[in-house]
């Protein structure tokens, strides 16, 4: 047997243990249920609010993020290692406990809230924080290495060819680095969307797809659940594969 | 006005640059010589203003428009060949118009017209590099920067490319700073040369000057080739202050040429042999090196031999002892300095 066979093995065992619970999950669904599902006004609200806080999620953090990355990529600094640290932090602690930890930031007895009066507990707005902290290692990292990867000379050819240092960012930098930018927001807009453990104890209501889908599995159990989130896998599927398929042609 | 580095000093991570003096006259074409990591590309990028020294200063740049070419050329992937020559255009107040005229001058000038709208993946290392030069001479650069521009080729189109920048820099008139290691090229460009070792400018001079008279045993070592003269070539004729040396090579006014010194040999009688060159002289100086034996020999011009011990002391050489010195033709290189006698084109 030849090393590739070898090698099959393994990654089929793999990709088996990540498919047949999806496809398991879409023959286990009536087709008349999931139709009446796709219809139901609360479903189509929480799948429709997932995405657009997920994407001014992204928004928000390509505007900030960007510069950061860059930041990162060109410049040595006293404590860089440990701030580059801090950004991955939301990846290996429980998302349950970002969602504690932006409470106790930005809940009713925060001082942030006594002093501004702002109450963001169970507004979208803190569905997009939640989702923001949980998600933007993966924009800020992809969008770092991107510009770790662009030869500082590019820069500094564009510099004497008279552009301003902002001129040579627009011009040359950020395109060049396009590809990570586009990638780094599509991780970053998905790992948004399934986020659960921070976005619940921040915003129960308004509910989020991945809200509804434990909320119909506590009170009515499996049978209830699934078509939900069969439809919210299916969108989201979609969504990134048509992403994935405009990319690849350009 | 020239270009004049003083005391310049500039510490980047573990490296030094080292209290740099160098002063390049208008419309010169100097060369920075120096082994790779000697601080050559951070010289350029401090004349070229994308540096700061720490200390001392920099004038003859302040208000000038450089353009440097980095070596790989540094081209936009994400422009095409149009846009990459137009890029410093942008930021000028022209209208479109203007900007297309200018790129359509300079293309035909580089002749890389038919590449205008060819992605920069699509071109050869040639027509990359004439991208890269015709994007900077649109500017009308008033002193051009060339970083490395030939360790990509291969030797013959390393000799084209050499013939092309003499041509170009006549043309131009501008002031030329090349950054090479090759001190080959370094001959058969410099008007003058400067050579740098681990941040830190040893010598600067003439090429005659530099290889007459290395300012160290590094800066000699480096440089390989011990006899280098000066002269001019008539019908394959070299001739410098009397000496007449058979070689291969054009009709020049001025040329370098350069004989290793262990290409040549050393004789008590005259060998018959098809070298062409033979000539007696009377040996001056005596060298003893860890490698062999240096031997100077005066034959009108001094000619550095080196032997090995061995033979040093089987012909038992002294000081005034009277030897013949001999070389093949095809061991004389050739670095004609003249341009018009060349270019069949002009």
């Amino acid at each position: 047997m030849k090393l590739r066979h070898l090698f099959f093995l393994p990654g089929i065992l793999l990709l088996l243990f990540l498919g047949y619970p999806l496809i398991k999950m879409m023959f286990n669904v009536d087709p008349s249920i999931l139709l009446d599902t796709a219809k139901e006004k609360e479903v189509i609200n929480s799948i429709i609010l997932t995405l657009r806080a997920s994407l001014i999620a992204t928004i928000a953090a390509l505007i900030t993020g960007i510069p950061l990355a860059y930041i990162f990529a060109r410049k040595e600094f006293p404590g860089k290692k440990i701030l580059e640290g801090l950004i991955d932090i939301p990846v290996i602690i429980p998302h349950t406990a970002v969602g504690i930890a932006l409470l106790s930031a930005w809940g009713r007895h925060s001082f942030i809230s006594k002093s501004t009066g702002l109450n963001i507990v169970g507004t979208e707005i803190a569905i997009s924080m939640a989702m923001f902290f949980v998600s933007v290692p993966f924009l800020i990292n992809s969008v770092k290495s991107g510009f770790r990867m662009i030869d500082p000379r590019y820069e500094k050819t564009a510099l004497t060819l008279g552009a301003s240092p902002w001129q040579m960012f627009y011009t040359v930098s950020l395109p060049m680095v396009k590809k990570s930018i586009i990638s780094g927001s599509i991780m970053m807009w998905g790992r948004g969307i399934s986020e659960f453990g921070a976005v619940i104890i921040l915003a129960y209501h308004p509910v989020t797809a991945p809200v509804l889908i434990f909320e119909r599995f506590q009170n009515y159990g499996l049978k209830y659940a699934l078509p939900v989130t069969v439809i919210m896998i299916l969108i989201s599927l979609m969504i990134f594969t048509i992403i994935r398929i405009y990319e690849a042609r350009k | 006005m020239e270009i004049r580095l003083n005391n310049v000093n500039k510490k980047l991570g573990d490296f030094h640059l080292k209290n740099l003096n160098i002063t390049i006259s208008e419309g010169e074409y100097f060369v920075l010589l120096g082994p790779s990591g000697s601080g050559k590309t951070k010289t350029i990028e401090l004349i070229a203003g994308l540096l700061n020294p720490d200390s001392g200063s920099i004038s003859g740049v302040e208000g000038k428009q450089t353009g440097l070419i980095y070596q790989d050329y540094m081209l936009f992937p994400h422009l095409n060949v149009y846009e990459n020559i137009a890029y410093g255009l942008r930021f000028r107040d022209l209208r479109k118009d203007e900007i297309r005229k200018k790129v359509e001058n300079v293309s035909e000038e580089f002749g890389i017209s038919h590449l205008l709208h060819k992605k920069i993946e699509m071109l050869s290392g040639g027509e990359k590099q004439r991208t890269a030069i015709a994007r900077a001479t649109i500017l009308s650069p008033d002193i051009y920067i060339f970083d490395e521009p030939t360790s990509a080729l291969d030797r013959t189109l390393k000799e084209m490319t050499r013939s092309l920048f003499r041509k170009f820099h006549k043309r131009t008139g501008k002031t030329f700073i090349h950054v090479t290691h090759d001190f080959e090229e370094a001959i058969s460009l410099a008007d003058k040369i400067g050579i740098i070792f681990n941040g830190e400018i040893v010598q600067t001079g003439t090429p005659d000057e530099i290889f007459k008279c290395p300012a160290s045993k590094t800066v000699a070592d480096f440089l390989g080739f011990k006899n280098v003269i000066k002269g001019e070539v008539k019908n394959g004729i070299f001739n410098s202050d009397g000496v007449n040396i058979a070689v291969n090579g054009e009709d020049s006014s001025l040329t370098y040429i350069a004989v290793r010194s262990d290409d040549i040999l050393l004789s008590e009688k005259e060998i018959e042999s098809s070298a062409r060159n033979s000539f007696i002289g009377e040996v001056t100086d005596i060298y003893k090196r860890s490698s062999g034996v240096e031997v100077i020999v005066d034959v009108g011009l001094p000619f550095i031999v080196e032997i090995t011990r061995k033979s040093f002391d089987d012909m038992s050489i002294k000081e005034g002892s009277r030897l013949w010195v001999t070389f093949k033709v095809s061991s004389v290189r050739v670095f004609s300095h003249d341009t018009d006698i060349h270019d069949g084109d002009r």
